[in-house]
């Protein structure tokens, strides 16, 4: 169902790891990366335009899509089918911006929120269309290769998710901190009345906040879609989970995902380890529902959301 | 009380004649209308279970499809694997849903927009895990087949009613349409559904005027749940078979759709919305994979133009001419 | 004894202190004013003592209780009820039905009894709907009650959120700039409301920025700067204090 699409398989890689928990806690490194590019994507939009984009799993996997028929059906090399995912996703972005969130900015917060469903509709009945229901297997040479070290073995394309995850927060990071438009970004974000007087646009800085978590979902499908079956729904779960790392990790704390990210990861390996990876989801939300009984917070949080 | 002038005012005539029509119909029609009238009435008590907790207390579940498969799988297990009693099995199974949804409701409403929309999609999903994974008890995704109907009820006059034929089922679940529905709007105007309706708006404020908050948005939640649930029981008899497929939290947010587009916080709202989502594709004979695009974007639309829906739209128009009550979201 | 006894009350936000050290109190049938800059920490204050914050220290005793940790519903059912800066009222529903949501509280209904429609239920409704017509007439809306909220003049709409904090029948009643965006002449109108309000032996803390309603109504006066206490007294005694010039005008003044 919508699970097995993310699965690792790295089932081929059972027979060569020595240390069975090393190898939970390299996948839980990996699967943490997964929800940190899905996280930051939607953090930024949330913390911009206040919309819990709930198509941002869907995006992940059109782009996923994309770059399939990119690579399998036009024989294009996989970093530029990389780059032009991510591009084509911007695009879309700002399309999605203009015909849906920038006609709503004024409407009540919860036509927004119906909207980003109505959008996950609409992608998931064009993925259902375009693509079919079937399974499909992403393959490059990356996704074969397997390499191990230490007694551990990680598919390639696994190793390629962690350290695009760390260059893709770097560049954030340098974008927000060093350009002038991140500037913005960050000021829309802390305070949208305040920016609006120091003359920032917020309906271009939303824009420009969009389209960044499409292109994030865009990177994110390339990286990601090698390692794991293609299908539909396969967006659905990772989503919540990266929504799941946001409230755990504490609600304005960037931080603070990045850590409920990892976190959830690790724990979905371990779980899917050691107990069974049917049910891993369970014991992710569980950590979920136990953050928010006892500490609605988060681990980082400031006040608990009050409009 | 309701005075003369209320019982023969427009919208009480037109609910009558909704309600005629709605008896007489499906004799005079095919099996083909009247088996599509049977999902459509199941999809309406789901609908109006949206309401309740969405259009009148403002709070957008999109768990409640579980509450509906949670309904349903229990009534099933317990009369397939139990062999209880329909109507004992019946009760047992919606109690179950509630009390299943008091305790998801008491984390989950801890929370505010867009988080708890999350955590109960979350939960939505989960419950769709469980339901597909564990096999021994819910047959995977083989689902569980050989759900009775209403046991016979014997007719002061030696006559007895049975429930075996489609026209019977039909009438069995118009039955609960009316019942729900009737519920329903008297709770929404009542003192209970005014502090919901004040929730929706505001809670803030409401919780500053000494409204415990979180006790009512428990009940909400909990009532529309055990509605959903209703849903799923009738919807199993109905069938007799049921799958995991009616777990999956896309069927929650195609009520979400049907809600809207029928106008969320109205009473006619969720008959409307339900019927011309689901009737109008089958008449066009639309293929079954395009549902879930068209549904999408009609609801986009909707959402962008119409955020009152049919009858939202109707009321704001035409509410001088009827006693209307007003929409809840859109603009003030 | 007093009706609200506060002491120490500190609030953090990250590094500020919004307010800070805070002692007063407030006696049985008094009004009393909180003024002092914007940004002094009066609406934080109210935002305490309701519920809506935890301080970071403090007590906070009413009628004897400690309400710290109370959910802002709890503190209203002990009876203390409050009004908002940025007028809050349910602008879709009309006077009545606000009015009703505010007493609402008082209401012991079930859900089967609301849709059976129980003669019980019926005499709650009833009662609750006859109280809020007096408190509409009380409050001078009572011509008003089939109006939609939204659509009543900027006065109307505050004397409408008073009268939905009336209706919870509170002991101490914080009104928060009950007279903000409104015009002079219907000013008096209000002061006179909230007059009678005390008169009827509901004890009432305002903050302001009107100095001279304020002068004319109050027993007594604190000063706010800076989260601070800087002065209280009566109103004399405040308007010849050298700190509260000072911090109002600037310390050439102050001499």
């Amino acid at each position: 169902m919508l699970l097995e699409g993310w699965r690792d398989f790295a089932g081929q890689s059972e027979g060569i790891a020595t240390t069975e928990l090393g190898q939970y806690l390299l996948n839980g490194i990996s699967q943490g990366c997964v929800y940190i590019l899905l996280a930051s994507g939607l953090t930024l939009v949330l913390g911009i335009l206040n919309v819990p984009n709930f198509a941002q799993g869907h995006l992940y996997m059109v782009a996923a899509y994309l770059g399939f028929y990119m690579v399998m059906s036009y024989g294009m090399s996989y970093w530029l089918a990389l780059v032009l995912t991510t591009f084509a996703m911007g695009v879309l972005g700002q399309v999605i911006y203009g015909l849906v969130f920038y006609r709503m900015r004024s409407a009540p917060e919860v036509n927004l929120f119906v909207a980003a469903m109505a959008l996950l509709m609409v992608l998931e009945g064009i993925a259902l269309y375009f693509f079919g229901a079937s399974t499909k297997w992403f393959l490059i040479p990356f996704t074969r290769r397997v390499i191990t070290f230490a007694g551990l073995a990680i598919p390639l394309q696994r190793l390629i998710i962690i350290v695009g995850t760390l260059v893709v927060m770097v560049l954030l990071e340098l974008f927000i901190k060093k350009t002038t438009v991140g500037a913005a970004l960050e000021a829309t974000a802390q305070h949208r009345e305040g920016a609006m007087l120091c003359g920032i646009k917020v309906t271009q800085i939303s824009a420009v906040a969009f389209i960044i978590g499409t292109g994030l979902a865009g990177i994110a499908g390339m990286l990601i879609g090698p390692a794991v079956l293609l299908e539909p729904t396969m967006g659905m779960g990772p989503l919540l989970v990266a929504f799941s790392a946001i409230i755990f990790g504490g609600l304005g704390s960037i931080s603070g995902s990045v850590l409920g990210a990892f976190i959830l990861g690790l724990v979905e390996s371990l779980a899917s380890g050691y107990v069974s990876a049917k049910y891993s989801l369970i014991f992710v939300f569980g950590i979920m529902i136990l953050m928010l009984l006892f500490r609605p917070k988060g681990l980082f949080g400031r006040e608990v959301w009050r409009p | 009380m309701e005075t003369i002038r209320t019982l023969f005012s427009p919208k009480a005539v037109a609910w009558v004649l909704v309600l005629i029509a709605a008896i007489a119909v499906p004799p005079l029609v095919g099996g083909y209308v009247t088996s599509m009238l049977v999902l459509i009435a199941i999809w309406t008590i789901m609908c109006f279970s949206m309401n309740l907790i969405f259009g009148y207390t403002g709070q957008l579940s999109l768990g409640h499809a579980a509450f509906l498969g949670i309904g349903a799988y229990a009534f099933s297990l317990i009369t397939v694997k139990l062999h209880v009693g329909f109507w004992p099995a019946f009760f047992i199974a919606i109690a179950f849903t509630g009390i299943i949804a008091f305790l998801v409701g008491i984390p989950a409403l801890k929370l505010r927009g867009p988080y708890f929309i999350l955590v109960t999609l979350g939960f939505a999903v989960i419950v769709g895990v469980i339901v597909l994974g564990w096999i021994d008890l819910t047959g995977g995704a083989n689902g569980l087949f050989g759900i009775p109907r209403p046991n016979p009820i014997p007719l002061p006059g030696g006559a007895t009613l049975r429930f075996d034929s489609l026209l019977s089922m039909y009438y069995f679940i118009l039955f609960f349409v009316v019942l729900i529905g009737v519920f329903c709007h008297r709770l929404v105007h009542s003192m209970i559904g005014r502090r919901f309706i004040a929730i929706s708006y505001n809670e803030n404020l409401t919780e500053s005027l000494g409204i415990n908050t979180m006790s009512q948005k428990l009940l909400s939640f909990t009532i529309s749940a055990i509605l959903a649930g209703i849903a799923g029981v009738l919807y199993a008899t109905y069938n007799a078979v049921i799958s995991p497929e009616l777990t999956h939290f896309a069927r929650g947010m195609d009520v979400v759709a049907y809600l809207i587009v029928g106008g969320a916080g109205t009473m006619a709202g969720p008959i409307v919305g339900t019927m011309v989502l689901m009737a109008v594709p089958e008449v066009l004979q639309v293929l079954p994979y395009l549902k879930t695009l068209i549904n999408g974007i009609i609801l986009m639309l909707f959402i962008l133009f119409l955020p009152n829906g049919i009858i939202g739209w109707f009321n704001a128009n035409l509410g001088r001419l009827l006693k209307t009550r007003r929409a809840v979201h859109g603009p003030a | 004894m007093a009706l609200l006894e506060v002491t120490g009350l500190t609030k953090f936000f990250g590094g500020l202190a919004a307010v800070s050290e805070l002692d007063f109190d407030i006696q049985p049938g008094e009004l009393l004013s909180m003024i002092g800059p914007n940004g002094a920490g009066r609406t934080t204050l109210f935002n305490l003592l309701t519920g809506f914050y935890k301080p970071t220290s403090g007590t906070i005793t009413f009628n004897g209780v400690n309400i710290i940790g109370c959910k802002p519903y709890q503190v209203t059912r002990h009876g203390m009820g409050r009004t908002f800066q940025l007028t809050s009222i349910f602008k879709q529903s009309t006077v009545l039905e606000n009015v009703m949501i505010g007493k609402s509280l008082h209401a012991s209904v079930g859900v089967w009894g609301s849709v059976l429609r129980t003669p019980a239920t019926r005499r709650e409704e009833q009662r609750t709907r006859e109280r809020a017509r007096e408190i509409l007439s009380f409050v001078g809306l009572g011509d008003k009650e089939n109006r939609i909220a939204g659509g009543l003049t900027e006065e109307a709409q505050k004397r409408l959120s008073i009268s939905m904090a009336l209706a919870t029948e509170p002991k101490l009643l914080l009104l928060d700039e009950p007279t903000g965006g409104v015009n002079l002449e219907e000013i008096s109108g209000l002061i006179e409301l909230v007059g009678k309000i005390r008169k009827s032996g509901t004890s009432i803390c305002l903050i302001e920025h009107k100095m001279r309603m304020v002068m004319s109504i109050s027993d007594r006066i604190v000063v706010l700067n800076y989260g601070k206490k800087i002065a209280e007294g009566t109103p004399k005694e405040v308007a010849n204090n050298a700190e509260v010039i000072r911090a109002y005008l600037g310390a050439r003044y102050a001499a």
